[in-house]
């Protein structure tokens, strides 16, 4: 079967909630089925051309490296909406989501541009929302822990997700956690996420061999007991 | 005056009913007096003679406390300092106190604090510190901590209310604080590139500022069988040999940064190196326990860069040693897990060592390494897990159990039965 080629976008500048382990459970799931995977790290201001890309993974990082990739972002804005048309596998997680809505309107009033795949806009606050979570999605269960003061507030028929079962997701508020548009999925979930839920991950990588090959393509079963086992705990931790 | 003699006195007594009640006795007293005589901390420090060192950052504050308070009392200095595990703001309280004399004099030449990099900001104006060591600034529990540019920030605006610091040359978020009154320890090229700092994980940035001179850098570090290493250390004044009974690079900078504080403070290089030679492990900080006829080395990790550490020690040790990593989610470990995906766990497939994982988070471990091509067993009973590493070691051979901060309090127990608390910590 052809090799999935895997982004990992910003990884110098989002990388400090152990995002890194989404692309290390992408590659190892893939190569365990005998599929060839090849990952190319992107970081702001090198060239990538999306529509070679399977799937592309972005994370969370600090107040001053969101604003580096907020402006590095605006500038693909045009390329990534194209691509996720396309059916570009995106998995964007925390600062990445937050850009990938309308804008993101910090505490100080300060606005940092996002590129609006999702129609959603961030508003900083001053609670932080920390812990556990635990989401009830269309293929499952996900647990993931969330660190994040931005809250997000999805317009109406903007899809999320899933539904908070335990946990804060998008604002604390609405219930609803993450977005998704096409195969573009958004999340405040670390942990990280796909390790944890591998239902999620897989979902992830069909959807990518779909588009790539044109059929619906079944995935071998893997033992997953270590990686459901780790979400049980997880989900009854405080 | 009578505040403070107050404080003194019923902070004291606050502590032993603490003890007399099973409970530890090293926050207590330091809250019950702050209670009484807010200012007890800024007064007991102002009677010092030799002023107050403080030692911070991420990774290292102990064991470079350790050294530095061995040289200082090797060379006759009465040092007052606090044990590991109470260094915020009560902790200082409460060692200030129990060596004072009723009357509200400290006993002591100089003060040595280990200081959490987020109670620095608050505690520096008030012990007004003749110098400020920074080991290093690394990601750490964020969910506690918050932002390394927020603690970035603790610590320069307490280097405002110090008179001088030595900082990490090699770390580039420690040297960006330096100052007109800075002095630098670090590593030779061939050694800094083993201990990137935290930026460089997944990028090239880190390079040293080439206009930084140190005062202290390692030239040479060399493992020993039993668990510690000789180190070389150039200084200004000439080279010195130390014998360390802790392992790893890490521990190689810790005794520059040591010996970079001693000679500020007027202990000759010879001396300082004399003195490190003389110094126990603190608990899970590299030191070696006989445990049912094997040796067991304890390792506490705390973030990715601690974990990173103890991952490029066992790629150096003898191969197929067991290994048991113990992570736990307490409050003091922080409830995230996700740091382990930012550690290099995957060096550790080429080791031949036999991997357990334990704690809160067993499965958790177990997972990571499992995703770095690694077959581990997992047991979340830290007792149970701790046996069974043992049992599948031979005897006479090493065990290394790499333990989380809570977990490690718990092997305490297990490891070292009887032992009081504070005699280990001591």
């Amino acid at each position: 079967m052809s090799d999935l080629r895997i982004v990992h976008l910003y990884a110098a500048h989002m990388n400090i909630y152990g995002d890194a382990g989404n692309v290390i459970c992408l590659r190892r799931r893939l190569e365990w089925r005998g599929i060839g995977v090849e990952v190319e790290r992107v970081e702001v201001g090198e060239p990538l051309d999306f529509a070679a890309a399977d799937i592309v993974v972005a994370g969370g990082g600090e107040d001053r490296a969101q604003m580096e990739v907020a402006a590095d972002l605006v500038g693909r804005s045009a390329a990534i909406h194209e691509a996720v048309r396309d059916g570009v596998v995106f998995l964007t997680i925390c600062g990445t989501y937050q850009l990938f809505g309308r804008r993101f309107v910090t505490v100080g009033g300060h606005e940092l541009p996002g590129i609006g795949v999702f129609a959603a806009e961030t508003l900083g606050g001053t609670r932080r929302m920390i812990g556990n979570v635990v989401v009830q999605a269309p293929w499952g269960r996900l647990v993931g822990f969330e660190n994040h003061s931005g809250r997000t507030v999805l317009d109406a028929g903007q899809g999320s997700l899933g539904r908070v079962v335990r946990g804060h997701g998008n604002d604390g508020d609405s219930g609803e956690e993450g977005a998704v548009t096409a195969n573009c999925f958004g999340s405040y979930l670390h942990g990280s996420v796909l390790p944890k839920n591998p239902h999620f991950a897989d979902e992830l990588i069909r959807r990518a061999l779909r588009r790539r090959h044109g059929d619906h393509i079944a995935l071998d079963p893997l033992d997953d007991y270590l990686e459901l086992k780790a979400a049980d705990v997880a989900a009854d931790r405080p | 005056m009578i505040r403070l003699v107050l404080a003194i006195a019923l902070g004291r007594l606050a502590g032993r009913l603490s003890r007399l009640l099973g409970r530890g006795g090293s926050a207590i007293p330091g809250l019950v007096a702050a209670k009484i005589c807010p200012t007890v901390i800024d007064r007991l420090v102002a009677n010092l003679p030799d002023g107050v060192v403080v030692v911070t950052g991420t990774n290292g504050k102990t064991t470079t406390t350790k050294l530095l308070v061995t040289a200082l009392e090797a060379a006759g200095t009465r040092v007052i300092t606090n044990p590991t595990g109470s260094n915020l703001e009560r902790g200082v309280a409460t060692v200030l106190i129990e060596r004072a004399t009723m009357r509200g004099r400290s006993r002591g030449d100089i003060a040595v604090f280990e200081v959490d990099e987020a109670a620095l900001r608050t505690l520096a104006p008030r012990v007004r510190p003749r110098l400020v060591v920074v080991t290093n600034l690394a990601r750490d529990q964020l969910d506690r901590y918050g932002e390394l540019d927020t603690t970035a920030g603790h610590i320069a605006s307490a280097l405002l209310h110090a008179g001088s610091s030595l900082l990490n040359a090699d770390d580039p978020k420690v040297a960006a604080l330096a100052d007109g009154s800075s002095s630098f320890f670090g590593a030779v090229a061939d050694i800094r590139h083993l201990m990137p700092p935290d930026d460089a994980l997944y990028s090239n940035t880190g390079a040293r500022d080439p206009s930084i001179s140190p005062a202290v850098e390692v030239t040479t570090f060399d493992p020993l069988g039993d668990g510690g290493q000789v180190v070389g250390l150039a200084t200004q004044t000439g080279s010195v040999t130390v014998r360390l009974a802790v392992p790893g690079v890490y521990n190689a900078y810790n005794a520059a940064a040591a010996l970079g504080a001693a000679m500020a403070l007027g202990v000759g290089a010879e001396a300082a190196a004399a003195a490190f030679e003389q110094m126990t492990p603190p608990f899970g900080r590299g030191q070696v326990i006989e445990f049912q006829g094997r040796r067991v080395v304890v390792l506490l990790v705390k973030n990715p860069s601690g974990l990173n550490q103890a991952v490029r020690l066992l790629g150096a040790v003898h191969p197929r040693s067991q290994v048991l990593i113990a992570i736990n989610d307490e409050h003091a470990d922080g409830r995230d897990v996700s740091w382990l995906w930012d550690a290099r766990v995957e060096e550790l497939a080429g080791t031949g060592h036999r991997f357990g994982a334990s704690g809160t988070r067993a499965a958790d471990m177990a997972l990571r390494l499992k995703y770095a091509g690694i077959d581990a067993w997992h047991d979340a009973d830290l007792e149970r897990a701790v046996e069974r590493a043992v049992a599948d070691a031979g005897p006479g051979d090493t065990v290394y159990v790499v333990p989380t901060y809570t977990a490690m309090l718990r092997l305490l127990g297990t490891l070292l039965p009887g032992v009081p608390r504070h005699e280990v910590w001591a």
